[in-house]
């Protein structure tokens, strides 16, 4: 029975071959956009893993101190610990070289006389006329460059590379060119090596080192050692595996990674909704074939299972379709990848060609049949459920929609009442599993209104579309009331896309206020020049001596030498702002949101007590009064919370600190930024051409004005957000693709219902305008129903996933003008939907029509 | 030329259709025939002889190979779509075996959509389709849609929406085809009361018999050819019409 029904199957799909190409189509763009994250991420991570790899060479452990480096004398320490078979000093930057479209360059500076032992540095013996350059590369005007970046600068043996130093642009000969294999091909040949004690100066090092890389003897394990090194080294030096070091980068890739696969899943649940329409439409057309099947002893189970097995066959389809797109798109998903965290990170591993993975296959497969059978679950129950003998007595005895025997709208509403109470009430951290659970049932919840919803919208809409449009706007708007599943399939798939659009903008829109705030009460100096064009830089700093000749010149009052870095706290790195508090609270006002601002001026130039962020208090849970403590290169500090204040440096939390207090405990006297103030009266823009002049040529600054300066940081909070910009753009794709597919779908499968319009006198252009205006009612009660779940997700967003994410709240923003901008584009999206099929729908042959039936 | 008595409302001067390019189907074949105003006539024969596709050219739905049909006196073909459209609207009224409702609208919806398509207010619009509902007895079904209606009513349903507009013909292709006889004939008699009423052209497609002998006068196609024409048992003017 089962094979005379798989025959069935066949020659009614067969029969309706664009109604399934649609579908699969739904299938595969959500299939596709999964399958291309998965290789897309794993592919980065490779590279990135690989890259790690070449970098620590034969290393099994890694000695570090943060970002803010560590004394020298440690390497003594390193090396007398017993297991350490070798221990080699790196320092490690990116540097900017002054050549046009350079980029970035890793310098990495090591002990040439040892360091071989941990790495493998290959040299082109045609390119060297020394031998081998690393025995003369203590030489400090030195560097080996990779053949890559040799080749695509026009560099060779001898040739002066300029680079940007702590100790202003210097010129260094190039003494080796390495092979583009091993370490030469790290960064894709953005690296170049030189002597430590070179780099120690002109980067500003002092006697500290960044790194030390540890071979561990192999009769020994790498974790006794690790254990040994961390009781022999102080609290706050850090002895990790070399494989943790690219976590900073993983992590922002794996954040990324997540948010399109949110992406995918939207567009699997809007695949979903053309399942589900599909599939409603088959079921009404073959409610007399199901009458057959029925009265010729087929049981209902058999019937359900096979519009399920159909479903399963489309999901297949469709998936491994998605699986072959999605392959290609990877290609696309990993250069956008690459450049938002290289944006973020300097340099970053060039990832290489897509891996297939048989696994990813085979999940993307199981999404695909997983969304097609959700979608046809209802249909194909529906049709199992038809009465035989009604299906057989004529034509009009279609099955009425008797799925899901419940009062759908006030179960609906209490549904989502229930989500919203659950955001509400309970604790941010009771685990992500039940607060996306909160989510779900706000889905849910609405998915359950929503046939209802567009009803009662379509009678609110009735009176408008008489007005405007006559009685071809009222019918269009009754033909989307009296076919609910039709509508609800093509508002479902609205719904899902753009309400996630609309969450997205409100949650950039909210996230973007709060920082506008934050930095419009702390940036008040008058000039800024910063180290990097990046958020910060990690390895390149200014000296103090620099900020003293910014200080002599004409117009400036004073300025403060800012440092940011990164340290170690519960396990994580937060962020530490090192200012001199004096300077800086002489400009900031009722900048302490919570605490004695006034005991807080008094202590903190002092080295008395911390301020630290409101993310921080809520992350780590230290309130004001607390005694915080942070390891450093000297010992644990110990020092009371005087003060919160609102600072979104990181979403890890900040910690300011006077600099004095900084120095003496990291032993680190870099800046990082110059908050310059001037005298009054003076311009701005004249300083800071005087500042751009004192520095040129020598340094490699990026001087602002504060009107400047700020805009450049909102700027690169929207860069941040490109992500999920680019995320909005997938999903109003999506929403398109969706909305496209079910009203084709619908409109192709109303032809009897046109036919019989047009044989009792309905014209052509009235049957036109009535398509037409159908899928605007239904792209308006579409938009107002994504702004229902757009303002519930936001409701989510702004409460439940900022508070995990980042540690705070941020306050609720409604995305009006996002609305507003959306609406015309959704509208031209559903008439351009509907143009196909509504000329079609005028072409018709009537007798044909009504003759088939 | 048209009598004194009764004008011709549909004249067919030697119709034929014809499908295809290659292999050349003649569905007509050179069909003339006069239907006088009041008139009932039954058209029958097997299938394939062209019933259906006469209907269809009376209608407006075909156009014809060769030959002219003319409605009231006005030659179809000399109509652009729309006006031809207008003219089924309102002057014809139509009437199917198989009720050819619309399933997402109520009876009362259903009846009055040709006025809303017409540009008719929907309260004036609903206000006729209740009256005319009332008339083919169903009045108290107004809100029911056809999935909710037997099969007799279904065809009520659908004579309520041939005739909202009074057209002075209505073409019936085997109205009671898909009925028992009991509702068949039911159907055949709301005909023959409504033709009592609005004195309408009646051109019934049927192969049954007893509906034929509803009408006053009997047609026979055969391979698209007018094969006989014959009064019915009826007469016209007398108590049962068509």
């Amino acid at each position: 029975m089962l094979k005379a029904l798989t025959f069935i199957s066949l020659r009614e799909w067969q029969a309706h071959k664009f109604r399934m190409a649609l579908t699969i189509v739904g299938i595969t763009l959500g299939v596709s956009v999964y399958f291309a994250i998965r290789t897309a991420n794993t592919t980065l991570l490779d590279s990135l893993k690989l890259t790690v790899e070449k970098l620590a060479g034969k290393a099994t452990l890694q000695v570090t101190a943060g970002e803010s480096g560590f004394p020298e004398q440690l390497l003594d320490i390193v090396r007398a610990t017993p297991g350490v078979e070798n221990a080699e000093p790196v320092i490690e930057v990116v540097a900017r070289p002054a050549l046009e479209g350079a980029g970035n360059l890793l310098i990495l500076g090591i002990d040439a006389a040892d360091d071989q032992k941990l790495r493998e540095y290959q040299f082109d013996p045609s390119q060297t006329v020394i031998g081998n350059p690393l025995d003369y590369i203590s030489k400090t005007n030195s560097i080996m460059i990779t053949q890559s970046f040799a080749d695509r600068h026009g560099l060779k043996i001898g040739d002066n590379l300029p680079l940007y130093t702590n100790q202003g642009k210097q010129e260094f000969e190039v003494l080796g060119i390495f092979k583009p294999s091993g370490i030469g091909e790290v960064f894709g040949g953005q690296i170049a090596v030189m002597d430590i004690y070179a780099a120690q100066y002109v980067f500003n090092r002092g006697n500290n080192f960044d790194r030390i890389d540890v071979k561990t003897d192999p009769n020994t394990t790498a974790e006794t050692v690790q254990q040994r090194l961390r009781e022999r080294l102080p609290a706050g030096i850090e002895v990790i595996r070399p494989v943790n070091r690219g976590k900073n980068i993983e992590n922002a890739v794996a954040t990324m990674s997540q948010g399109f696969l949110l992406t995918s899943l939207i567009a699997l649940l809007v695949a979903v909704f053309i399942v589900f329409n599909a599939f409603s439409i088959a079921v009404n057309q073959r409610w007399k074939e199901i009458g057959i099947l029925r009265a010729l002893g087929v049981e209902r189970s058999r019937v359900e299972r096979m519009f399920l097995g159909e479903a399963a066959l489309i999901g297949a389809i469709g998936s491994f379709v998605g699986v072959g797109v999605g392959f290609v798109l990877a290609v696309g998903a990993n250069k956008i990848m690459s450049g938002i965290a290289a944006t973020t990170y300097g340099v970053l591993p060039t990832p290489g060609p897509p891996i297939f993975r048989v696994d990813y296959g085979f999940e993307a497969l199981v999404l695909g049949v997983g969304a097609s059978l959700a979608g046809s679950w209802l249909p194909a129950r529906s049709a199992s459920h038809l009465d035989p003998a009604l299906a057989l007595h004529n034509i009009e005895s279609r099955h009425k929609d008797v799925i899901l025997k419940l009062a759908k709208l006030p179960v609906g509403m209490a549904v989502v009442a229930a989500g919203l109470a659950l955001i509400a009430f309970t604790a941010p951290r009771v685990g992500v599993v039940f607060q996306l659970g909160y989510a779900g049932l706000i889905l849910l919840g609405l998915v359950l209104m929503l046939p209802k919803l567009a009803e009662l919208m379509g009678y609110l809409l009735r009176p408008v579309m008489d007005r405007v449009f006559g009685s071809e706007g009222v019918l269009a708007v009754d033909s989307m009331i009296r076919a609910p599943l039709r509508t609800t399939a093509v508002v479902g798939a609205l719904m899902i896309g753009l309400g996630f659009v609309f969450a997205t903008g409100a949650f950039i829109h909210s996230q973007k206020r709060v920082v506008v705030r934050s930095i419009n009460s702390e940036l008040t100096s008058d000039i800024y020049v910063a180290a990097t064009d990046l958020t910060r830089s990690r390895t390149y700093h200014f000296s103090e001596e620099l900020g003293q000749r910014i200080a002599a010149v004409p117009g400036v009052k004073s300025i403060e030498n800012l440092r940011l870095t990164f340290v170690p706290y519960g396990g994580d790195n937060v962020a530490l702002i090192a200012i001199e508090m004096d300077g800086w609270f002489a400009r900031v006002r009722d900048i302490v949101e919570e605490g004695d601002e006034a005991r807080a001026r008094e202590l903190m130039p002092m080295g008395e007590g911390f301020l630290i962020s409101l993310n921080f208090s809520t992350r780590w849970n230290v309130r004001v009064g607390d005694n915080l403590q942070l390891e450093t290169p000297m010992g644990t500090l110990s020092r009371p919370v005087l003060g919160v204040i609102e600072d979104y440096t990181s979403e890890k939390g900040t910690v300011l600190v006077d600099r004095q207090l900084y120095k003496t405990y990291w032993q680190d006297n870099a800046v990082d930024f110059f908050d310059v103030n001037l005298e009054p009266g003076v311009d701005q823009e004249a300083v800071k051409s005087d500042i751009q002049r004192a520095l040129a040529g020598n340094h490699r600054a990026f001087v602002y004005t504060n009107g400047e300066y700020k805009r450049w940081i909102i700027s690169v909070v929207d860069q941040f957000f490109t992500l999920n910009y680019t995320q909005m753009a997938v999903a109003i794709f999506v929403a398109a693709i969706g909305i496209i597919n079910t009203l084709i779908i619908s409109v192709t499968e109303r032809r009897r219902e046109i036919g019989i319009i047009r044989a009792i006198g309905g014209l052509r252009r009235q049957v036109r305008n009535m398509v037409l205006l159908e899928a605007v009612a239904i792209a308006i009660v579409g938009i107002v129903t994504a702004v229902i779940k757009g303002v519930c997700d936001t409701y989510f967003l702004v409460n439940t996933a900022s508070a995990v994410l980042a540690g705070y709240t941020i306050p609720f923003y409604f995305p009006g003008w996002l609305i507003l901008q959306t609406t015309p584009l959704v509208i031209i999206i559903g008439l351009v939907a509907a143009w196909w099929p509504a000329r079609n729908a005028v072409n018709l042959n009537v007798i044909e029509v009504l003759g088939a039936e | 030329m048209e009598s004194e008595k009764a004008r011709s409302l549909v004249r067919l001067e030697h119709v034929s259709r014809s499908y295809g390019s290659g292999k050349v189907v003649h569905a007509l074949r050179d069909v003339s025939l006069d239907v006088e105003a009041g008139q009932r006539a039954a058209i029958m024969g097997p299938s394939g002889s062209g019933k259906t596709t006469l209907l269809n050219l009376i209608c407006g739905l075909d156009t014809a190979t060769s030959g002219v049909v003319k409605i009231d006196g006005v030659d179809l073909s000399s109509l652009d779509d729309d006006i031809r459209t207008r003219l089924r609207r309102e002057k014809i009224g139509m009437i199917f075996q198989t009720f050819n409702l619309l399933l997402t609208l109520s009876a009362l919806e259903n009846v009055s959509l040709p006025l809303r398509l017409q540009g008719t207010s929907r309260r004036e619009a609903e206000s006729r389709g209740q009256s005319m509902l009332e008339r083919v007895g169903l009045i108290d079904r107004a809100s029911h849609r056809p999935d909710e209606l037997s099969g007799g009513e279904r065809q009520r349903v659908a004579i309520g929406r041939a005739l909202i507009f009074s057209p002075p013909l209505l073409l019936a292709d085997e109205p009671t085809g898909n009925l028992d006889s009991t509702t068949g004939e039911e159907i055949l008699e709301l005909l023959d009361s409504l033709h009592r009423e609005y004195n309408m052209t009646i051109i019934l497609v049927t192969h049954n018999m007893m509906a034929a002998a509803h009408c006053d006068r009997v047609l026979t196609l055969r391979d698209g050819a007018i094969f006989d024409d014959k009064p019915g048992r009826m007469t016209t003017g007398g108590g049962r019409a068509c």
